[in-house]
């Protein structure tokens, strides 16, 4: 509980006033055969992936999904939209949080269960305001965008990478190269990987300089960062930890991109391993 | 011989809001029945139920934001207004989704709930098929068996001397109860409303028989979804006065003069009666197919007198006036009755017992889901509580049955009528539903919470 007042989960003024316009949406998804015809309580649960900023679903296909499939979890990845494969790029410029989280809600009614939900980065920012207005299976934050509002990050951005906070500042896309996202991969692949990152949307940007107030969320959390990552620092992971009253798993040697760098499987199966014995 | 299922709760009905009452209980991690007369879920939206009161051309009259559960939305491919189909469809995936399914008992008739030691209760149920009765006793019961089908029918004068059809709109599935025929449609509900459209459509002759003039609005104006914008005024927390201007004048610049198309002058303020939201009856006023009546004063023969001393030549007569809110399965003194209809705080907790809720008993101004996941949220919180710390919700209890007498009406004054028996204005509603909510989370502590 803080003193803060939260915003109200009930009045969603906005939502009911000026809904999102639907778009088309991409939702990647691998189901193991024979999964559905099992008993619904012993079944492995569902797991929904949320990309971060200017990603898209194709990141978890890379290596995830199909490993995560293979040990038996229907996995499903949504493009936000103006990202991957999903409509709404001309309209990126009018996109705010609200309806990406629109986006995340619809796939969310397309899966036959509750979904453990995981976030990367800025979509565990997603994954949390999704949490406080549906309880998922279980709740993982990876490398999450800071919970506390990334605007205490910007001295040190404009100190570092002036251009890309200038950039910034004035909307556009926080530019994002392999120095930032990968630590084990060969310039070949990760340059493939920076080519494929899209543009995002300049005001869900300026949201997440601000502070977010989410809960009470009543499944299991997990936070998981690296000591590594060159875009989301520690202090981002451990105040995201620490507002759900848990303690964060720290994965040295992997850039912040963790789906995608070279030794991801270590933190796919710290989160495979979290589920079993936790969600 | 009584099965005891513990810290159990049972659900009777499974609408929407014994849906919804079911998903939150087990989500707080209590177990839970749900018990259903039908042999499929959506209570009055199953459309082929004895007791569903669609009929073919039923859509919702409000939109999908506010009208969907917040934390399961319809699909984006369902348009504003959905028909009662895809609400049925929706009702589907959401039980679904949350595994519902496994906790509810179909074709199962709940004939008596009756209280037991402890404030626990007794549930017989009745197997439709075999006519076997089990009785099973529950910490708690939510009851969300519905009010709109019990049908309230009128008495005129002469009225049994009628010699053409009479029906409620209970009876009424389809255009075929009026094809070709003399029809007197009775009450300027949304049923009432959506039949005379109807009927204008298909009938030889539709009069359409009203106690005073009403608001018809609109669901598109000024080129949205008319609830849409009320509700962007509400989020801007313009007063009710300011409301009631822009409200009168959208409908005049958009609709129109009612008096001019022949209907009367509306006795009330807006928003002291239920909305009603059908943007076609007005047009088939003015298209002669509709021929606006006041009261019926006597029936005599064939013939239908109005107040105004007018009278016509009547075949069918579609009553269209409403349903009460009835409980075969309890003794009313449990539910706080007051004349027909039980008072509760917040139209879910009753005075007489901490372990009784009620569920859907609401009519809103907007949209009924979003109410009722949050009415399904407030009880199932409060069975949380009970379970884990009773005198902290014997304490949240006593508050809440000392405000039963509060009611949510915006601001502004209802008209007295059975109409709006459960009428609440849907923002204020909620707002006291959150500040509950609040106070039972506070109590209860053990949750996870983000800053």
């Amino acid at each position: 509980m803080t003193s803060r007042r939260k915003s109200s989960t009930v009045m969603r003024m906005w939502d009911w006033s000026v809904p999102p316009v639907s778009t088309h949406r991409e939702v990647l998804s691998i189901v193991p055969e024979g999964w559905i015809d099992q008993p619904r309580a012993s079944r492995k649960p569902p797991i929904l992936f949320i990309h971060g900023l200017a990603h898209g679903a194709w990141c978890w296909a890379e290596r995830w999904m199909p490993a995560a499939a293979e040990l038996g979890f229907p996995v499903y990845a949504v493009s936000l939209r103006g990202h991957g494969d999903s409509g709404g790029r001309k309209r990126l410029g009018r996109t705010l949080m609200r309806h990406y989280v629109h986006d995340v809600m619809q796939t969310i009614t397309e899966i036959p269960q509750q979904p453990v939900i995981v976030g990367h980065s800025m979509g565990a920012i997603i994954a949390q305001l999704v949490a406080d207005r549906y309880q998922p299976r279980g709740l993982a934050l990876l490398t999450p965008a800071p919970i506390q509002g990334a605007a205490y990050t910007l001295p040190r951005l404009i100190q570092r990478r002036p251009a890309a906070a200038a950039k910034v500042l004035v909307g556009g896309t926080l530019p994002l190269g392999p120095e930032q996202l990968f630590c084990n991969l060969d310039e070949t692949t990760a340059a493939m990987y920076v080519d494929r990152l899209g543009r995002e949307s300049p005001w869900a940007q300026y949201e997440l300089m601000l502070p977010h107030r989410i809960g009470p969320v009543r499944c299991p959390v997990l936070v998981v960062g690296t000591p590594d990552d060159r875009v989301v620092d520690e202090r981002a992971v451990t105040e995201t930890a620490r507002a759900y009253g848990v303690d964060p798993v720290w994965l040295p040697g992997i850039g912040h991109d963790l789906m995608l760098d070279g030794g991801w499987e270590k933190p796919l199966s710290v989160v495979l391993d979290w589920i079993d014995e936790r969600c | 011989m009584i099965i005891d299922r513990g810290g159990a709760w049972a659900v009777v009905g499974a609408g929407p809001h014994g849906l919804s009452a079911l998903k939150n209980l087990l989500q707080v991690g209590l177990d839970a029945d749900g018990y259903e007369r039908a042999t499929d879920l959506g209570g009055n939206w199953n459309f082929h139920a004895e007791n569903s009161r669609v009929y073919e051309s039923t859509h919702l009259i409000s939109t999908k934001p506010f009208t969907q559960f917040p934390d399961f939305p319809m699909p984006d491919s369902y348009p504003d207004y959905p028909s009662h189909w895809q609400v049925h469809r929706y009702f589907r995936s959401y039980a679904e989704h949350f595994g519902l399914l496994d906790h509810l008992s179909f074709n199962t008739e709940v004939v008596a709930v009756a209280p037991a030691d402890g404030d626990r209760w007794n549930v017989t149920v009745r197997d439709r098929d075999s006519g076997v009765e089990t009785t099973r006793q529950y910490a708690g019961v939510v009851i969300a068996n519905g009010h709109n089908w019990w049908p309230k029918i009128p008495q005129y004068p002469g009225q049994d001397t009628f010699t053409g059809e009479l029906k409620h709109s209970a009876d009424y599935k389809s255009a075929e109860v009026v094809r070709g025929k003399r029809v007197l449609v009775v009450g300027a509900g949304n049923t009432g409303c959506d039949v005379a459209v109807e009927s204008a459509q298909n009938a030889r002759e539709t009069f359409h028989s009203t106690r005073r003039g009403y608001y018809y609005n609109p669901k598109y104006a000024l080129g949205r979804p008319s609830d849409q914008t009320a509700d962007l005024l509400l989020a801007l927390r313009l007063p009710l006065g300011l409301r009631r201007v822009m409200f009168k004048s959208v409908l005049r610049l958009t609709v129109g003069d009612f008096e001019k198309f022949g209907l009367r002058k509306p006795d009330h303020e807006f928003f002291e009666t239920h909305p009603i939201v059908n943007q076609q009856l007005v047009y088939y006023v003015g298209h002669g197919d509709i021929q606006p009546r006041p009261d019926i004063a006597r029936f005599e023969g064939s013939t239908v007198h109005f107040d105004d001393g007018t009278s016509a030549e009547i075949d069918v007569v579609v009553f269209c006036t409403g349903y009460l809110a009835h409980f075969p399965f309890l003794d009313d003194t449990y539910l706080n009755m007051v004349g027909d209809h039980p008072v509760l705080a917040r139209q879910i907790f009753t005075p007489s017992s901490p372990t009784l809720a009620v569920s859907g008993l609401i009519q809103p101004d907007s949209g009924q889901w979003t109410i009722a996941h949050w009415q399904g949220m407030l009880v199932a919180t409060y069975a949380a509580l009970l379970a884990q710390d009773p005198r902290a919700a014997r304490r949240f209890y006593d508050a809440m049955v000392r405000e039963t007498d509060v009611r949510f009406t915006g601001g502004a004054e209802y008209k007295d009528s059975s109409r709006h028996y459960y009428e609440i204005a849907h923002q204020e509603y909620l707002r006291a539903i959150e500040r509950d909510l609040q106070r039972l989370e506070s109590m209860s502590g053990a949750l996870v919470s983000a800053r």
